[in-house]
Order: structure tokens, then sequence, then C-alpha cells
């Protein structure tokens, strides 16, 4: 399936596969591309112009050495994200952005590393209050700041 | 009533202030003026902010904070941003452009200059004095910290006394001990940070803060003071107006080169222009230079203000270094605003022994949520492929760092100009930086780095990674119109009047001399209360009617 869009179209086998390299199984769970992340990743990357720009711009220049992406072994998928990563450092950092993103905000995610996993907002969090006697040795100096 | 409801459409009248951006500064001085009576509108490009809709309350935070609330004009690229040429330049300036200006996306550290910073040439033969002292500005830091709320605690033996802070400090956090500690072990000074964020309720309708983290992206429980909370509805109470998406093109001037308004593009795309009695530039270190170098004419060939050719020149940043350490424990350093905790003075003053003159001050810093840490927080992403996990459960909630601000000394080749290509969406020339790093701030940062690492080891880090010059730092803007009082040699005088047009001022950070090593914007702040008071003071002559 492809996510067409304005501007480029957007392989998901391909976003998939590149997932599956850039976070694999962990504990109960698979890899990134394989628990079905590419289609919230596409989402995503859409959100904003400029970015939606970048990630295109990287999936297209990615597709355009390794047109065979999604049949080679892991291996090989490994070594061609590598030299992709050195050839373009910006956009392949633009697609290691997003796959992070999507993965760590994925609800198996946060149970499996024990994450809260609600926004930062409304709730926050609660710290231990102030309490002054942190400073019963830093007050005991002397002023040091320079007169002028 | 909402803000957005008071504002009123007033072109064709001449007010007496306009006033050119509604962030830090050109929220203080309005509010100021208009409780003077005086009658004030603000032009500010961007638009007001509603709070329940920061995007820390959305479950794409972490794609917000780096994309449309991104700190970096570039990266964020909303409608009311400039774009900013920044090829030569290792730092990018960050900014946010609204009613608030970068007050919405700061984090609210709020230390002050020391005596010392303004004596920079007679103390150590370095860059220049400023015409001002500490002591002239204490009354205003004061006003400052009230209308903002300050939370912090006074007795510092880094600073000298000063008034009861408005709230209790922020707390440590058993994450912060741990730094905390780890100074007190090596007998290095550290004191909890003096923050504009709530620690209770203060203000109206500000609530404490809840310790969510992500303040950065706009403060959700108003709880972190931005001035769109706290000097514009005072100002907008007392008649002042602000006209939001109102992009200025240029300060326009009469025959005798006296200043007499702005044009501007209104939200719409027309152009317009406001005249007045006087203009006040709190467009920020960037935004000014820029308009003032696209305000040349006739009588100010070189752009407005310019005699001494120093507009633009002298650009400040403060070299910022980053230190992660990542501790054994597993410590929720995700809890707590992330850099508004403590913070250390000890190499503050010059010590020529060191190999570098002024110095540097340790802000001390949290860590964020999974993506952020995997993203690598202040430092390289964690390793995709095998390895992702354990290194991500090693970090996660485990990192604190600490944020080295150095003295940037003014230099003449660190500049803002026009760029001869790139321009707003308005067609108005964008700014482009110079700037290189000098070798005095290179050595302060690498001095910083090895003890930071010290402090690190001491607190019983495991790994420790840095990042030996921040490039998204640029968020301290200064120097850019300088202080002074031979106008030859400076754009402002100690009151922010330019030399050259009697009418204009300069309020923002553009005016600094020398940028101290803390953060700056309640120094900023309190200049721009102290040339407002002079205005009211000194003025009468820009009051149009009695009110
Ligand atoms: C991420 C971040 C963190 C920060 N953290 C801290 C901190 O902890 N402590 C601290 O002291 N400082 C901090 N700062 C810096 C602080 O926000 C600035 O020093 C302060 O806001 C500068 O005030 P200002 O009035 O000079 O400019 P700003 O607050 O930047 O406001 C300038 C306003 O002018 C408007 N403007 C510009 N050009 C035009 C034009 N042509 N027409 C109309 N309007 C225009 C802009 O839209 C903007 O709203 C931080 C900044 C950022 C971005």
């Amino acid at each position: 399936m492809s996510t067409r869009t304005p501007n480029a179209e957007v392989s998901e086998a391909v976003v998939s596969a590149l997932l599956d390299c850039l976070i694999p199984a962990a504990g109960n769970l698979p890899s990134a591309g394989n628990m079905g992340l590419a289609t919230e990743v596409i989402r995503l990357a859409g959100g904003q112009p400029r970015f939606w720009g970048l990630f295109t711009r990287a999936i297209a220049t990615f597709n355009s050495t390794n047109s065979e992406f999604v049949k080679l072994t892991g291996d090989d998928q490994d070594l061609a994200i590598r030299s992709f990563e050195v050839d373009h450092p910006d956009l392949f950092g633009a697609l290691l952005d997003i796959s992070y993103i999507v993965y760590y905000k994925d609800p198996r995610v946060h149970e499996r590393i024990g994450w809260e996993g609600k926004p930062p907002q409304p709730d926050g969090n609660v710290m231990t209050p102030w309490d002054e006697s942190v400073l019963d040795s830093a007050r005991k100096r002397e002023p040091f700041w320079r007169r002028v | 009533m909402t803000n957005k409801d008071r504002t009123t459409e007033r072109d064709g009248e001449t007010v007496d202030i306009l006033v050119i951006g509604a962030g830090a500064s050109g929220g203080a001085a309005s509010a100021w003026l208009a409780e003077a009576g005086f009658d004030v509108m603000c032009l500010e490009q961007g638009f007001w902010q509603d709070a329940s809709k920061y995007a820390s309350a959305s479950p794409d935070y972490e794609f917000e904070m780096m994309t449309n609330w991104a700190i970096d004009p570039n990266v964020r690229q909303r409608a009311e941003d400039y774009p900013v040429n920044v090829s030569e330049s290792p730092v990018t300036p960050v900014m946010f452009n609204g009613v608030g200006g970068s007050t919405i996306l700061w984090s609210a550290h709020t230390p002050r200059f020391h005596p010392s910073d303004f004596r920079v040439k007679t103390l150590d033969g370095v860059a220049d004095d400023w015409p001002i002292t500490y002591d002239e500005l204490e009354e205003y830091y004061d006003l400052n910290d009230e209308v903002m709320g300050c939370s912090g605690i006074s007795g510092d033996p880094a600073n000298p006394p000063r008034s009861p802070r408005q709230m209790p400090p922020l707390p440590i956090g058993d994450d912060g001990m741990r730094l905390v500690n780890a100074f007190e072990k090596l007998g290095w000074h550290w004191w909890p940070s003096d923050s504009y964020i709530n620690s209770q309720r203060y203000g109206e309708g500000r609530d404490a803060c809840n310790f969510c983290g992500h303040n950065h992206m706009g403060c959700y429980q108003r709880a972190k003071s931005s001035t769109d909370l706290t000097y514009w509805p005072r100002a907008l109470r007392s008649g002042a107006v602000i006209k939001t998406g109102a992009r200025v093109r240029r300060i326009t001037t009469d025959a005798a080169g006296r200043a007499t308004g702005a044009d501007y593009i209104d939200s719409k795309g027309q152009e317009r222009h406001q005249s007045a009695r006087a203009v006040i530039m709190a467009a920020n270190g960037i935004g000014t230079p820029r308009l003032l170098l696209n305000s040349a004419s006739d009588s100010h060939p070189e752009g407005l203000a310019n005699s001494s050719g120093l507009v633009g020149k002298n650009l400040m940043f403060h070299p910022f270094a980053m230190i992660t350490g990542v501790f054994p424990e597993k410590m929720n350093s995700w809890r707590g605003p992330l850099s508004n905790f403590a913070m250390s003075q000890e190499f503050y003053e010059t010590d020529r022994s060191r190999g570098f003159v002024r110095g540097y001050t340790y802000q001390f810093q949290r860590s964020l949520g999974p993506a952020w840490v995997a993203r690598g927080g202040f430092t390289d992403p964690i390793p995709w492929g095998q390895g992702h996990h354990e290194e991500l459960e090693k970090r996660l909630g485990s990192m604190m760092g600490m944020a080295v601000i150095g003295e940037d000394l003014p230099e003449l080749h660190n500049t803002v100009d026009l760029d001869p290509e790139l321009t707003d969406s308005d067609g108005i020339p964008a700014p482009r930086i110079r700037y290189t790093l000098s070798q005095n701030s290179r050595d302060q940062l690498d001095h910083a780095i090895a003890n930071a690492k010290k402090v690190f080891e001491t607190a019983g880090a495991s790994d420790i990674y840095v990042d030996p010059m921040m490039q998204q730092s640029g968020w301290h803007l200064m120097g850019t119109a300088r202080m002074g009082n031979d106008p030859a040699g400076s754009v402002v005088n100690r009151w922010g009047q330019t030399h050259d047009v009697d009418n204009l001022f300069i309020i923002d950070g553009s005016i600094f001399v020398t940028g101290a090593a803390v953060n700056p914007t309640p120094t900023i702040q309190a200049l721009a209360l102290r040339t407002a008071d002079h205005i009211v003071a000194e003025r009468a002559d820009l009051k149009g009617r009695a009110r």
C-alpha cells in the first residue's frame, strides 16, 4: 500500500522495513515496522509542511539508491541504512527522529518500558516539596561576589 | 473579554509611543508608559497564544516540539516568523514571534548581572564599561521581579544581597540533589535558581508549576511567566493597544531625520502606516538591527540611528556547552522544569590563572521523556538497531545536564546585517548572521567542560557526554545597538535613546554593552522599565493629550 500526498508518494512497505531495522524487537514486542507503525509515521510526518518535505526527500533519496531495499536480508538492509546515514546525515536524522517519536508514543511501548505514557499536561508530575535545609552548608559561605 | 477583543483598529491617529515588538521588553515598557498616561500602540508581527492549546497536552507533543513549536524560526516556519541566514554562524538564533515574544518559549531562568559585569573594562581591561551601574538598575530588577513573579531565595553568596523573592524556590528534587551534593563535596558554590516560574499561585490567574517539565513549549498552567500573562494585561487595561499580525517594514522619518512612525503590513497583507510621536524598538537583538538597517533614508543613509556604524555589530550570544551525565540509578529526572532548579557561579568572576578573562555560570538541567532521550536530549541520539533498547533503558530517567553559559565579549566582526537575497514572506530582507567564537570564549567553555566532568564523576555518573558548543543555542541576542556615552562609539545613550534620533529608543538586548555570563532577560526588562521611567519623567513633550 502507498500513501499519496500532494508532494510525493511514500511507500509504507519501505517505511516499515526501515522501522524494523531502526528499532528491533524487544521483550514481547516485535520490531517497529512489524508493530504496524509505518502508517502513523507517515501521518505524523505530514503534521508540518517543512518536515513533510524533509521526510519525503529522505525517502526519495533513500529509494534512489536502494530500490530493492525491502527484498534485502537484514544485514544488507542495515548496511544500506548505515551508508545513507553517512551520506545524508540530515535526511537520515529526520527519519530517525520521526521513527523514535512514533515508537515512543505507542501505548504498547509505554507498557514495556514502564512509562506512564500521558502527555505532560494537564496532570504534570509530583515532586518532593522545597526544603530550605538543603541550604545549610551553602549559606555558610562568605559573600564572594566582586565589589566594584 | 479576551485580550483579542480589546484590540481596536486606530489607524490614522498619531499615538504618543509606538512600540515595535510585544515580547519581554516591549511588554514591560508598554505597561509602564500606558499606566503613566501615554497613548501606547504596539505593532507585533505574531499573535496571541492560547495557553490551553499549548502542545504539552497533545499526544503528539514530541513531534510538535520538533516542528510547529520548535525554538528555531527556520524550523518552525510559521507565517509570522522571518527566516534568518545562519550559513556563516556556528550558533543559530532562536526566538518566538508573538505576543509575549520569546518569553512564550523561554525557560524563565532569571539570574541578574553582577556589579562587575557593568565594569569589565575597568576591572579586566576588555570590551567596555557600561554607562550605568548595577546600583542604578537594582530598583528596576526588583520591580520586574514583582510583576513577572520570582521563585527563589535571597542570601546567595555569589551575588549582592537582594529583596525577598516573591515565592520560595522550585523544588530541587532527588535528581537535583545528586548534582548539589557533588558541588558541595567539591567545595564549589551552588544556589537555587531565581526563576520566573510560580512555585505557588501568583499573579493574575496563574497557577503553581505542576512540574510537567515542558515549559519551553509554552506553559499550559500559566505558571511560567511570559509577558502576555503579566505586563500585557496591565498595559491593555491602561489603554495600550496591540496590533497583532502587523509586521513592521521600516521606521519612517521626516526631513529632519526624526522618527514619525512605522510602515507595516497588516494581517490582511495591506501596507499601512502608523504615525507616532516616538518609536521604541523592542524587536530583539536580531529584529531591531534588521529593522534599523532596513530604515535607511536620505537623512540616515547607513540605516537609522547608525552614524556610529555600530548597528548590527558586536553581536553576542552566550556560548553554550552542554555536559550530560548518565547515572546508574533511576531518578525520574523528567519531573520538574527542565532547566530551572539551581546554578553555580563558582567560576563567574575573572581569575587570570585560568587562562581567560571573565567567566561562566553552570545552569543545572534535567531530562525529559523517552522520545526526547532516544533522540539524544542534549547529546547524540541513542544508536539505532542492535543495542538501542538497552541504551534507552540505561538513560531514561537517569540523565542530568549542566549547561555552561560563558561570557561572550563584543567583537565587531560578529554581525547582523541584511541578507542580499533572502526575504520574509512580505519581501522584507531577512537578517544574516556572521559569527565566530573567540578564543577566550572557547577557553572558558573548555575550562567549564573539564570542571563539569569532575562534578559528574563526583556525583557518580557512569557515562558523560559533551556537546562542546550547542548549535541551537542562540537564545540570548545581545549587543547589536550598544549603549554608551560617546555617540561615535555607541548607538544609544544611558537611557536607551538613540544618539542620532531624539524620539527613537531601543530597549531590547541590542543595547547591551557586554553580555555577562547569565541569562539576560531580567536585565533586558529592567532596562526597558528604566527607559520607560525616564520617558515618563523627562519627555512630557511626547504626550499628545492629557489622559
Ligand atoms: C527557547 C528559549 C529559552 C530561553 N530561556 C531563557 C531563560 O531561561 N532566561 C532568560 O533570561 N532568557 C531566556 N531566553 C531569552 C529570552 O526569551 C529573551 O532574552 C527575551 O524574550 C528577549 O526579549 P525582547 O523583548 O528583546 O525580544 P522578544 O521577546 O524576542 O520579542 C521580540 C518581539 O518583536 C517582534 N518583532 C520582531 N520583528 C518585528 C517586526 N518587523 N514587526 C513586528 N514585530 C516584530 C517579534 O515577533 C517578537 O514578538 C530564552 C529564549 C528562548 C527562545
